[in-house]
């Protein structure tokens, strides 16, 4: 029984200090791009640096949210509760981008347009994807058995997964029928912008897969410690 | 330099809201490697 | 026993089930009731803005309705533990949750046309004319209420406080249909009258692809 439960959870540092570094420095180079690389936007001012790190925030968001999807189906065909610490983990991530997004959007948007809210499609969506996988985060506090907890997760996760590009559309549909104004950068990005966009990109997708990293670690722990606390509860009697 | 403070406030809150992510996360896994090992010297 | 015959008889279960105690169907109209009048007291419900916001609260007041009534789908099941026994029966185990979303399908349908005719006297809006489309418009929201509320419905029976639960899952994931029906309901009650296709595909497709998703991922649901 002991070695079974060790054989499946990883030991070891849950991050290596090369990939920290290589992420700390793809931060600190996207940093200066979108600070001071970038070109400085004609009508927007400072503020427009902040786009860089909004969208790309949003852009890793989204991709955690596919890794909980992945996961989820993953768990379901092959109850490896692996899958289910990919799910959770990725799903915290997510939030904590979309998280970055809901902030940084009304910041941006305050100094440009006066207010700090205009249910913008973009920023709409980002708000519901936000309080889907709040839901989900908080649907798995309210299950204690671990594998009924990954079971019934795994089959919200698919679903919520699976009513993103719903979201986006009837939202961004909804916006054409009934404009509003865009916290966006609006027209089309130079050369160099693109550069800097998907450079602020790199940087996040590294931050991403850390994090998702340490929290897969964490789900990983705790599974032990149940173990543990079983085998002991045993042994006691 | 307009809106620096729109700006600075942005980068701040970026840094913040992975800080208090990483920290949470820091602090529970604390707490399990604690958990751990007093549950696997218990067993001893 | 093949999946359309084995979904007829958990349907017809289910329905003789709700009807011969029928207190839910009249709570859920009641509810939806308190729900039309309180919202009118947001605004002024004077004929031009009612037409903005009519449809909107309506499918609103639908939405929360369904995500309450939904709960004893699974709930009833719990209380005599009469999914084992019915797990055990030679069937296909998707047409448990088929049967069950039919019936919350029509239940639900149920409730909304007896609302209507209430609704439409409340804000002073012809829907004679504009029936047969408002219906095609309510059948199909209430699919994706039906599907993902029964699905979701289970997932919370699993759960702790899964009166909670149920709206809170529920709802986020069908702001999609509730902006599609809306816009579609505002469509036919302008003048003229429009139905918008784009809407309509919509609502189709958020239905297929729900529908799609229970009927591969819902039997895990019911396991165990």
């Amino acid at each position: 029984m002991a070695g079974e439960s060790e054989s499946r959870i990883p030991t070891g540092p849950a991050i290596s200090w090369p990939s920290v570094l290589v992420v700390f420095l793809l931060l600190a180079a996207a940093s200066y791009g979108a600070l001071i690389k970038a070109p400085e936007e004609a009508t927007m001012g400072l503020i427009q640096r902040i786009f860089y790190f909004h969208v790309s925030s949003a852009w890793s968001g989204f991709i955690s949210f596919i890794l909980v999807f992945i996961g989820s189906i993953a768990y379901l065909r092959t109850r490896d509760l692996k899958w289910d610490w990919l799910s959770v983990a990725a799903a915290e991530v997510g939030v904590a981008f979309f998280t970055v997004v809901l902030v940084t959007g009304p910041i941006w948007a305050k100094p440009v347009w006066g207010i700090w809210w205009t249910w913008d499609a973009r920023l709409t969506s980002s708000f519901l994807l936000w309080v889907l996988f709040v839901s989900y985060l908080i649907l798995r506090t309210l299950v204690d058995e671990p594998e009924r907890r990954a079971m019934v997760s795994a089959v919200f996760g698919i679903f919520a997964a699976l009513d993103i590009p719903l979201v986006y559309f009837s939202i961004w549909w909804f916006r054409t029928q009934h404009p509003q104004p865009v916290i966006g950068n609006g027209g089309s990005l130079d050369g160099r912008m693109w550069r800097v966009l998907l450079l602020c990109w790199a940087a996040t997708l590294g931050v991403m897969a850390l994090l998702i990293r340490i929290r897969y670690r964490l789900e990983a722990m705790r599974m032990e410690v149940d173990a543990l606390r079983l085998e002991a509860s045993r042994s006691s009697r | 330099m307009k809106n620096m403070n729109y700006l600075v406030a942005a980068y701040i809150a970026i840094w913040a809201i992975f800080c208090v992510y990483l920290i949470s996360v820091a602090r529970r896994m604390a707490s399990l490697q604690d958990d751990i090992r007093r549950l696997k010297e218990g067993g001893k | 026993m093949n999946l359309m015959h084995s979904t007829a008889t958990i349907l017809a279960k289910e329905l003789r089930t709700e009807f011969r105690s029928r207190e839910l169907l009249g709570t859920t109209v009641v509810f939806v009731l308190i729900v039309i009048v309180l919202f009118s007291f947001t605004f002024n419900p004077t004929s031009s803005e009612s037409r903005r916001f009519g449809p909107g609260l309506l499918w609103l007041a639908f939405l929360f309705a369904g995500s309450l009534m939904l709960q004893p789908s699974f709930l009833r099941e719990q209380t005599n533990d009469t999914l084992a026994a019915l797990r055990l029966a030679p069937i296909d185990p998707f047409s448990i949750l088929a049967g069950k979303m039919a019936a919350n399908f029509l239940f639900l349908l149920l409730v909304e046309l007896i609302l209507l005719p209430v609704f439409a006297v409340l804000y002073n809006i012809a829907i004679f004319p504009i029936l047969a489309p408002l219906v095609l418009v309510l059948a199909l929201g209430t699919v994706g209420l039906a599907t993902t509320g029964t699905v979701f419905s289970a997932v919370a029976a699993q759960a702790r406080l899964r009166e909670l639960l149920l709206p809170l899952l529920l709802l986020p994931v069908l702001a999609p249909v509730l902006i599609a029906s809306t816009e579609a309901t505002v469509g036919l009650l302008r003048d003229p009258s429009e139905l918008s296709l784009v809407w309509l595909t919509f609502l189709t497709s958020f239905d297929v692809v729900f529908l799609t998703a229970a009927w591969l991922f819902g039997e895990y649901l019911l396991e165990e």
